[in-house]
Parts: structure tokens; sequence; C-alpha cells
């Protein structure tokens, strides 16, 4: 099985949002709601874009990000981080730890949509 | 350093319309010698002073003005802020001030202080936004919320062909997010609010400084009530731990537990010793030191029994936040430990002989160094007065944690003072008495005597904290202390060159400098300063030019 894109979100409203307009999008999606489970899904789902929330329950986005790149599978797997407005560490730290790319919350959809059509395109490339 | 107690003659006979020479006159000196008194130029003391202060109707106290003094070293301290630098103002203005109109350098010096209470406001509550993990987490859930109405709600406009369903459930989602936004945010304001009444008044301490500075150090009731209660704790015995312990059992029914290590309960606070309201139990930790336990129990014998006079005291209008309130009756409650344990005349006799000889009184009176230290500071007792002292502590990192001033000797108002004061020599040389003869840069000499010492350790695993204690006293009555014994006394050329802190000090010369001066007394630049050129702006002299 695989999917498009797999979203790590906690927060029940954003996730069906962002399920809403990236399936409108056109592309096929899967969801969890922690770090741990995100871990398993990516192994299981091989998504082709992951979207990661840096503030999550287990693990946070960046444990779940640092133990993607150490994994050979993973470690080019395309990763969309959502961070928060003014933590401008947390945008050095995903940066560090090798994010693809960043939305700042509060975002439009449009920003997500086009960053995530952005990793395809890579992806693909 | 001299009180402007000249401008001050010059304007109270000016007030009153006296003349010169006319007044000359009246006080029975030559009018040029009233002229140089009024120009500063000569001490005036004594009978001299007492006539001029009944000639002009006011306390001998209005002209010499202690109070004054301090008032004159705030000022200076103000004035020596950056943000006035460009105004040009120095010691000279503090002291015309203060002389011309002291409510008006009062009020000055009192805005300045809210000024930096506001300050230190700005910049606790900015760490606090950027730290707490309370703010932390209320702002990602205000992001979060705005995140999740702002998707749904462009979701619901820009989306023409959205299903019934779906439009349902996003306006559902609209409304319980932005109803979960208010109550966060009403959480979050809450949080301000809280934290302004909280923070009303950032030194609470220094209002209790002020208070027990304008009483001279002195309260005469406590010390009244004091002889009382050692008289009562004297009928069980000896003054000791085993008659304070009868004492307090047969007067308020209260049991003393000695005991060794004992976990505190997370909702104590950390200590040696602690008493327990409901249990009527004082309890001390084995490590406790004999000298500690005699005076917590005192401590406690005099908040029992004094608790009326205590709090008439602190109901003074001085003390403007319950916060102050609560430190002053905490330290007037432990004057009047003070004055049960260590009896003013006894202890006044008992120093003098001795040379004001810390150890041996702490000896005499099971006392610690710090507790006899600062009862050296109170024994101002009109008629029956001791050295005047000033009182100093500071933890390891330098910085000031407790002082009584003495009139004339400058002091940082906070933070950390000059680095070559025996208070921070101490600290290498932990429980040896270090002393010292200093000059400051106004030629006043002081003698200095510090000692650090650290609480007993109750376990290997307990770090030893130091804190040093300093008295400092006029050279005129080093003579007078065991201190000054074997001190070249009367050769200023030996004394240590020392200031208040760096950036209150004029010594350009001194190798030890740390910060620049910040008056505008000088506007050289003598640290951190390049090997070769130092001129960086118009006017910066060129030192090495």
């Amino acid at each position: 099985m695989s999917v498009d894109i797999l979203i790590v979100e906690d927060e029940p409203s954003i996730l069906d949002s962002l399920d809403f307009i990236l399936s409108r999008a056109g592309w096929n999606i899967s969801a969890v709601t922690d770090g741990d489970a995100a871990i398993i899904a990516v192994g299981e789902l091989n998504p082709k874009v992951l979207v990661l929330d840096v503030m999550l329950p287990k693990k946070s986005g960046f444990e779940v990000l640092k133990h993607l790149r150490a994994q050979q599978s993973t470690k080019d797997l395309p990763v969309l981080m959502l961070t928060a407005k003014g933590q401008q560490q947390d945008r050095r730290i995903a940066e560090e730890l090798g994010a693809n790319g960043f939305v700042t919350k509060p975002y439009s959809n449009s920003e997500v949509v086009e960053a995530v059509r952005q990793l395809m395109e890579q992806a693909a490339a | 350093m001299r009180s402007p107690i000249g401008l001050k003659i010059r304007n109270l006979r000016k007030t009153l319309h006296f003349s010169q020479s006319g007044f000359a006159k009246m006080v029975g000196i030559s009018p040029s010698y009233l002229n140089l008194i009024e120009a500063n130029k000569r001490d005036v003391g004594g009978t001299l002073l007492q006539r001029i202060a009944a000639l002009l109707n006011v306390e001998l106290e209005v002209l010499t003005g202690d109070r004054e003094q301090r008032l004159i070293n705030d000022l200076e301290e103000v004035f020596a802020d950056p943000m006035l630098e460009s105004l040009s103002l120095g010691p000279e203005d503090a002291r015309n001030l203060v002389a011309t109109n002291p409510d008006a350098g009062a009020a000055l010096f009192r805005i300045y202080r809210g000024f930096l209470d506001a300050r230190a406001e700005a910049r606790a509550m900015s760490n606090r936004l950027r730290s707490d993990p309370l703010f932390s987490e209320l702002l990602h859930q205000m992001l979060s919320q705005i995140t999740a109405v702002r998707s749904a709600a462009e979701i619901l406009v820009d989306v023409p062909d959205l299903e019934g369903g779906q439009r349902k459930r996003f306006h559902a989602s609209l409304s319980r997010d932005s109803r979960t936004l208010s109550d966060v945010a009403q959480t979050l304001i809450g949080e301000f609010e809280r934290e302004t009444v909280e923070h009303h008044s950032v030194s609470p301490m220094r209002e209790v400084d002020d208070l027990i500075i304008d009483e001279r150090n002195h309260f005469a009731s406590l010390e009244e009530l004091g002889i009382s209660l050692r008289n009562e704790v004297l009928a069980f015995g000896g003054y000791a731990e085993a008659s304070l312990d009868l004492a307090l059992k047969h007067k308020f029914g209260v049991t003393v537990e000695r005991a060794g290590q004992v976990q505190a309960q997370t909702d104590e606070l950390p200590g040696q010793y602690r008493y327990n309201k409901e249990q009527k139990l004082m309890w001390f930790q084995g490590n406790c030191t004999m000298s500690t336990r005699q005076f917590q129990l005192s401590r406690l014998y005099a908040e029992l029994s004094g608790l009326e006079l205590l709090m008439q005291l602190t109901d003074d209008k001085r003390l403007t936040s319950a916060n102050s309130r609560r430190l002053a009756y905490r330290a007037l409650g432990s004057y009047l430990a003070g004055a049960i344990s260590l009896p003013y005349a006894d202890f006044l006799r008992d120093a003098i002989e001795s040379k004001y000889d810390i150890d041996f009184l702490s000896q005499k009176y099971t006392a610690s160094f710090e507790q006899v230290a600062h009862r050296l500071v109170t024994l101002r007792a009109p008629g029956h007065e001791g050295i005047p002292f000033g009182f100093l502590r500071s933890d390891p990192a330098g910085r000031l944690t407790k002082q009584f001033p003495l009139p004339g000797l400058q002091l940082p108002n906070a933070g950390h003072a000059c680095p070559l004061w025996a208070i921070y020599g101490a600290f290498r040389r932990p429980n040896d008495v270090v002393r010292q003869v200093v000059t400051y840069p106004d030629g006043s000499r002081y003698l200095f005597f510090a000692k650090s010492t650290s609480k007993r350790a109750a376990a290997y695993s307990q770090a030893p904290f130091y804190t040093s204690v300093m008295l400092a006293c006029d050279i005129l009555y080093a003579d007078k202390t065991v201190y000054g014994e074997g001190l070249q006394l009367e050769n200023a050329a030996l004394d240590v060159p020392v200031g208040p802190t760096c950036h209150m000090c004029i010594r350009r010369d001194c190798e030890h400098r740390q910060e620049e001066v910040l008056a505008s007394v000088d506007s050289m630049h003598s640290v951190r300063t390049p090997l070769v050129s130092t001129k960086f702006d118009v006017g910066d002299a060129d030192k090495n030019a």
C-alpha cells in the first residue's frame, strides 16, 4: 500500500482541513496524530511527501525527522514541516535536521498546497 | 564626603531675610568666616553649629543631614545613568539639588527607582514570554486554533462546490475552534493581569531598607520589649537553648525537635529549620549550628510574643505593599530576636571592651559572625552609641544581598561593588577575617573587615555555599576596633584605592576597572580599548596619538 501524502498533526480541526484541501488538490492522503505512529506509518505506507507538525505527542516532529534522516530508506523522503510563527529557533533546528520545506502557522491553505506541490515535483524529478 | 551644610545655612538664612553680615554678628563670627562656611569651604560643627541651628530655628539634624547625604549618593547614581549622560550632571549638581530642594531630589530619585523597577519588570516579562512553559503552551494553543479557524474559513469561502455535509462539518469546526480560541485568549489575558498585580512593586526589599535606614537602624520600642522578653527566658536558667525550649513550651506550648537529615515535603521550603504553626513544632536539621538554633528559637519567641508591636510597626505608610510589610515584619522580628539574645547595654559594653572583636562576641553570645555584625550596626541609641558601622553581605557571584549604609560611605544601590573590597577578598580566605584600610576617590578613608562562611553541610552531596559579611567604619574609629590594630592608620599612602563600584568610580588610573564610568565627568574610555587607536567618534580622545 502506498499513499501520496502522510499528514502528522494532533489538532483534529487542522487535520480535517489539511485532509480536505490536499485531497481536493488530487492526492491521496493518510494521517496519524503522534510521533511514534508517524514513524510506523512512514514504514508501512511509504508516502511520497510527509507533512509533519513540530509539536506532537509521544515524539516531537524533530525527533521523528531525525529518526527518518538516520534511516537509509527514508533519508531522502521529502518532509514539509509545520512550524509556528515567532519560533525562529524551531525553523533553524528543522533546517539542520534536514527538512525540505516549511509552512508557518497560521498559514493560508494555498500556501500548504503550493509547498506540497513543489516537494512532489522535486520528488518526481 | 562633606554634606552641603553651608548651602543649607545660606538658604535658611535667606528665607529668614537675614543679611550675611547681620547673621554673622548674631552668631558671633566674622562675615568672612560665615561666607567660607556657606561656601562649604570650612567645616562647621560643635557648639557653633548648634548656635547656628538655634538661630535659624531648625533641628541640628536638618543641617548635618545624614539622610541628605544618602540622597546625594542616590542622586549621583541617577546622574551616572547613561540615559542622562548628555546632560553632564555630576556630584556637584547632586549636592546643590539636595541643598536647595531636597524634596525635588527625593522625587527625582523615587521616579528613577520606579523607572528601574519598570525596566526590570519589562525584562522579566520578556524573559518570561520567551521561556515560560505556560506562555509557550498558550501561544501554541492560540496558533493552532487560529490555523484551524483560518483554514476552515478559507475552505468555506473558496470552495463553491462544497457538499452539504462537508459544509456543515466545517461550520461546526469553525464555531468550536473560535470558542476555544476565545477561552485561550481569556486565559492569556488573565495571566498578564495576574502578573501585573504581583509585580506591582519590584523592590519591596528596598522599601524595608529605607524604613530601617530612616529609623537609623534602631527601634527603641523593640529594644524595650526585647529586655522584658529576655527576662522571661532567664527565669528558666541562663540565656541558652535549654531555657528557650522551656520558655517556648511554658508560654506557647511549643515543642522543639532536633533531627538528622529529613527530606523536605514538596510543599515546604528547603532549609535547616522550620516552624509548623498547627503542630506548634519547631524543627531543626542536625547540621544547624548552635548559634543558628539559639537565634531561630529567639526569633520564634520574638515573633510569638511581639506580634502586636510588630504589626504596629509594619503598619507604616512607607511600606506600600503587602509584600514589603511582610518583609519588614520578618526583618523587625529578627531585630527583636537580636534585642533578646544580644541585650543592648551588655552587648554594647562587651563590644567596646573587646574593641568590637566579632569572633569574641560570637563566642560570648553564641551568635554567628553575621548576627553579631548585624547587631553592631543597631547600636545607635541616642546617648548610648557604639561606633557607626555600615553592613554589607555578598553572595559568591558578588551581588550585594543585604546592606545597611554608613552615612557618607558611597555604596552602589544594587548589584556588585568595587572588586577590590575586602568583602570579595574574604571569599579567597574562608573563615579568616580579612581587613583593609581604603581610600575613596574623594579622599575619605574607611576601615573594612570581612569574613566569609558557609553553612554546615548536612551531606557530602550538599555543595558549600559561602556568603561574605563586611563591616565598614570611618577611619576615625578604626583605632577603637581590634581590626585597626597593627595597621598604619595614619599613612594613607598604604591604603587600597577603592570606589563604590566601577560605573560610579572616577579613578581613571585603576587597572582593575571592569566597566566604564557612566558619569559625564569622564567621556574617555579606558576599558577594553584596542592597542593602537581608540578614535571612533568625533570628539573621542585618541589616547595613543
